[in-house]
């Protein structure tokens, strides 16, 4: 391999020299952390398209007559002695009820508001406006964010169905653990946002930090969307 | 090197590196202990009342309470913190990570340096054959005799199950650890990887993981082997969650090592450095990272259903309460097969840019070569089902998979035409890293063989689950991938430690490796042919001497790893003082000194051709063979 030193004006253009990753072009950063962003975003696309093939499989499969809990089967886990209970003492021998789809869909909503508000504040930044006007913006949509999180773990109060209760309840509360772990993640990029807005981080035309964060928030309201859809519609 | 050494000298604030100034891997233990003590406790005290899956919870909960714990004592999150309120890490702070003036402490902190992180992965991964290794040594010990008591059945399965799954870990990461790492960013003449932070992140992810599979094998351990095929896995004992644990930290780790690896490949190169120049190595690296992220997902879902099936009784894959055996099978080998490859591919492809080298020739085929890591790397997504054969999950489809499985051999068959071609009337010059190549296209080609016998639907129902499998993946994993990381490691040695590996050890490890490997795997293609099962502690008498064997050629095989770790400490601190450029090799690593400095490159490299420029002008190798050239004019006398 020929290589030509290059003994020119810029004696030595470190990544640490000059403050490394810190101190790319604003440029050369943006489109790193993009490339970044979209390969994580295909491996949870590769992720929840998992999940949706487990669920539809069990479904489909119905193993025991057990999607939906009809039968009442000796508890795997527990032994014999405690066959035909949830594992608490309730007996299953009934059809096990769905979610109520208000629960699930008012997450997917406040998700997607929540994205929304990221999204909005990333177009007036563009647009030039100061960190002050994006700043409310950004935590209005931290404030949805974290209203969806709280109430996906609200959720598993009012479920009428436990863990045990066969393969759709048990798709279901994984799906709801799934949740609770991606609006973990986007809170604390909203809220970090927030904090950060609020210091004057995002002036002079610093939106693409907000960019990043928009995008990965509405993945993440799209795949709770996508999978609210898939437990209310075919259960 | 006057910039250099300032760089690396520079005298940084009393403050800078922040909190970074008091963690290390001792903090880390430390914390990490703490946190695994409040998370027994929490999880003792909230379900103990629960008798049915209690001990799981407490388990699970511990676990993963280390990972974390450590995790934040040595500073993973510290940046993550800083940048979420706003204050972030200024020049002086990210100098400080990247190692300035803290000498060999360094390699015990969160260092960003791509050259630091590279040689812990190397350490790191040692030290996990080291572990896999001794198991190995239990195994083929208990079945020296067709009824020996040395351990339990119980704990012959805890020891094969972790055998294999460190073994699976450590081959993962034996290439794209230490050579994606240290290496690649050189060849590209990038400065470190594109996300510094995000490295160091994915090698303490690996050190984290490693306790919760070793404790797993005092807690019960995980008795349905490596592949941990549920329903039986449901009911294992609690190491099979600890093990869970491993695995999910150990998925974050690769998916962020993956995303680095690509992102620094298609945004650092220098100028000049098309894709078109790009060292085989680096293809490899770049195809193995993508299917990486296609499997890693499919790892997560597999065993985080098989933790929830376990520590709070949802039911994936119990089918008493509707799950689904083949559900984990399928996500399992969805997973399993990109993953082999993931482990082949940088191996086969280091070990081409060697053949290269050493035969001071351009690379044969380069074009198709890549072709053939995209080939291979499309077909490891349609293939997985051919470890199905057997389950009677969709027998319709047998014949399509048996027909994408098949196909493999194509691809892999182009490896070998290019190493082969590659060598063909080259001047060659046999040092080290080359005789580990001629071991790799010997094993491999045992190992793709047999691997068409088990394509085949028939054979298979008779071959599956028996020592032909054993074999046929031996040879390939170990015979192939590990023999040509093998080959990388006695490349690079010399530009990762500044000193020569001993040639006269290495050689004697060789040929130790070479011979005693084949006593040890040979055997057991006739063991399978005979039907004797795998994953079994006691056997028919009528393969004692077969047993015996292989048993007499892992020790063998033991005693040549421990040779050539000889090799690299003797030689790493008293070795000769390593050239910048030892094998008078074209890729950019060897343009500068060895080891390099903090930055690499003093100054920005533009590249002006591939590098394979052999015979051009450039020094090389003492000659025993007329050059390409020659041999092209006088046709067929070369010898
Ligand atoms: C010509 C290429 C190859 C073909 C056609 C092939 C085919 C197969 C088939 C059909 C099986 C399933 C056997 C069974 O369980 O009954 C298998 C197992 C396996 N193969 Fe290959 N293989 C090839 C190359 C490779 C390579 C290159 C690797 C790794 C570097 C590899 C690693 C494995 C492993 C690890 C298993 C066993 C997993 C287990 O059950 O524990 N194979 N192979
Ligand atoms: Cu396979």
């Amino acid at each position: 391999m020929s290589v030509v030193d290059e003994h020119s004006s810029h004696e030595h253009h470190g990544h640490y020299a000059e403050g490394g990753n810190h101190h790319d072009t604003p440029q050369a950063k943006h489109r790193k952390e993009h490339m970044l962003l979209w390969m994580l975003i295909g491996g949870d696309m590769v992720f929840t398209a998992l999940i949706i093939f487990a669920w539809f499989y069990l479904k489909a499969l119905n193993v025991e007559g057990m999607w939906r809990g009809a039968a009442c089967k000796p508890n795997f886990n527990a032994g014999l002695n405690q066959s035909c209970t949830d594992g608490i003492g309730n007996a299953i021998n009934h059809i096990v009820p769905t979610a109520a789809p208000l629960h699930t869909f008012a997450i997917a909503i406040l998700a997607i508001v929540g994205a929304g508000f990221m999204w909005f504040a990333e177009v007036q930044a563009r647009q030039g406006a100061s960190g002050k006007a994006t700043t409310p913006l950004l935590g209005l949509g931290a404030l949805a964010i974290l209203g969806a999180l709280v109430w996906q773990i609200y959720q598993f109060q009012v479920l009428p169905f436990t863990t045990v209760q066969g393969a759709y309840a048990s798709s279901f509360e994984y799906i709801m653990g799934s949740n609770v772990g991606h609006l973990a993640l986007v809170s604390i990029v909203a809220v970090g946002l927030f904090i950060r807005g609020s210091k004057g981080l995002h002036d002079n035309g610093r939106w693409y930090q907000i960019h990043l964060s928009r995008l990965f928030a509405v993945w993440v309201a799209f795949s709770v969307t996508l999978l609210a859809f898939m437990v209310t519609f075919f259960n | 090197m006057s910039t250099t050494a300032l760089l690396e000298d520079t005298k940084l604030g009393p403050k800078a590196g922040g909190l970074y100034r008091h963690q290390n891997f001792l903090t880390g233990i430390l914390t990490g202990g703490v946190a695994m003590f409040l998370g027994w406790l929490v999880a003792h005290y909230t379900v103990q009342n629960n008798a049915n899956w209690g001990s799981d919870m407490v388990v699970t909960v511990t676990m993963a309470a280390w990972v974390v714990g450590f995790m934040a004592g040595i500073g993973a999150f510290n940046a993550v913190f800083r940048w979420m309120v706003g204050h972030d890490q200024d020049h002086d702070d990210e100098l400080y990570a990247a190692g300035v003036s803290q000498g060999w402490r360094r390699y015990f902190k969160f260092c960003t340096d791509h050259k630091v992180v590279g040689t812990q992965y190397l350490v790191l991964v040692m030290s996990l054959f080291a572990v896999g290794g001794t198991l190995a040594m239990i195994i083929r010990t208990q079945l020296i005799s067709p009824n020996n008591h040395l351990i339990s059945p119980q704990t012959y399965n805890a020891v094969i199950s972790i055998h294999g799954m460190i073994m699976i870990i450590a081959t993962i990461i034996m290439v794209s650890g230490p050579w994606a790492n240290f290496i690649l960013p050189i060849q590209l003449g990038a400065k470190d990887m594109a996300f510094p932070r995000l490295n160091a992140l994915s090698l303490w992810l690996v050190v984290a993981a490693v306790p919760p599979i070793l404790i797993s094998l005092f807690i019960g351990g995980v008795d349905s082997g490596w592949t941990t095929y549920a329903p039986l896995s449901v009911q294992s004992p609690p190491g099979q969650d600890a093990f869970a644990i491993t695995i999910i930290t150990f998925v974050v780790s690769v998916t962020v090592a993956g995303i680095n690896t690509i992102t620094t490949t298609m945004t650092m190169r220098a100028k000049g450095m098309t894709m078109g120049r790009l060292p085989i190595f680096v293809w490899g690296s770049l195809v193995a990272a993508g299917l990486g992220l296609y499997a890693m997902p499919a790892f997560l879902a597999a065993q985080s259903m098989l933790l929830t099936d376990r520590v709070v009784g949802t039911s994936f894959f119990a089918p008493a309460q509707g799950g689904a055996g083949w559900l984990y099978e399928n996500i399992f080998w969805i997973m399993g097969h990109p993953e082999v490859y993931v482990i082949l591919i940088p191996g086969v492809a280091a070990a081409m840019d060697v053949a290269s080298t050493f035969s001071r020739k351009p690379l044969f085929g380069y074009k198709i070569a890549v072709g053939a890591f995209f080939g291979l790397g499309a077909l490891a997504l349609m293939v997985w089902a051919h470890h199905m054969f057997t389950t009677g999950w969709a027998p319709n489809l047998a014949d399509p998979w048996m027909l994408t499985t098949e196909l493999i051999s194509i691809p892999t068959g182009v490896f070998f035409l290019v190493i082969i071609g590659t060598l063909w009337r080259g001047s060659i010059w046999t040092r080290l890293p080359m005789y580990w190549v001629y071991l790799f296209l010997w094993n491999f080609i045992i190992g793709g063989v047999t691997g068409i016998y088990l394509s085949d639907v028939p054979a298979d129902q008779y071959f599956h689950g028996n020592m032909f499998v054993t074999a046929h993946f031996h040879y390939t994993l170990l015979g192939g991938g590990m023999i040509g990381a093998t080959a990388a490691l006695c490349y690079w040695f010399p530009k990762m430690s500044g000193k020569m590996l001993n040639e006269r050890i290495g050689k004697l490890a060789f040929w130790v490796i070479a011979i005693f490997f084949q006593v040890t795997y040979f055997g057991m293609f006739w063991e399978g042919f005979q039907g004797m099962p795998r994953r079994i502690a006691a056997y028919a008498p009528y393969f004692h001497s077969a047993n015996l064997i292989a048993t007499i050629g892992a020790y063998g095989l033991f005693l040549g790893w421990v040779i050539l770790l000889y090799a690299i400490i003797h030689s790493w601190m008293n070795g000769k003082v390593a050239p910048s450029n030892p094998w008078q090799a074209k890729s950019l690593e060897w343009h500068i000194s060895s080891p390099p400095p903090l930055e690499n490159f003093l100054v920005d490299p533009i590249v002006t051709s591939d590098p394979y420029t052999f015979g051009e002008g450039e020094p090389m190798a003492p000659a025993k063979q007329p050059s390409p050239a020659t041999v092209g004019s006088t046709e067929g006398g070369a010898h």
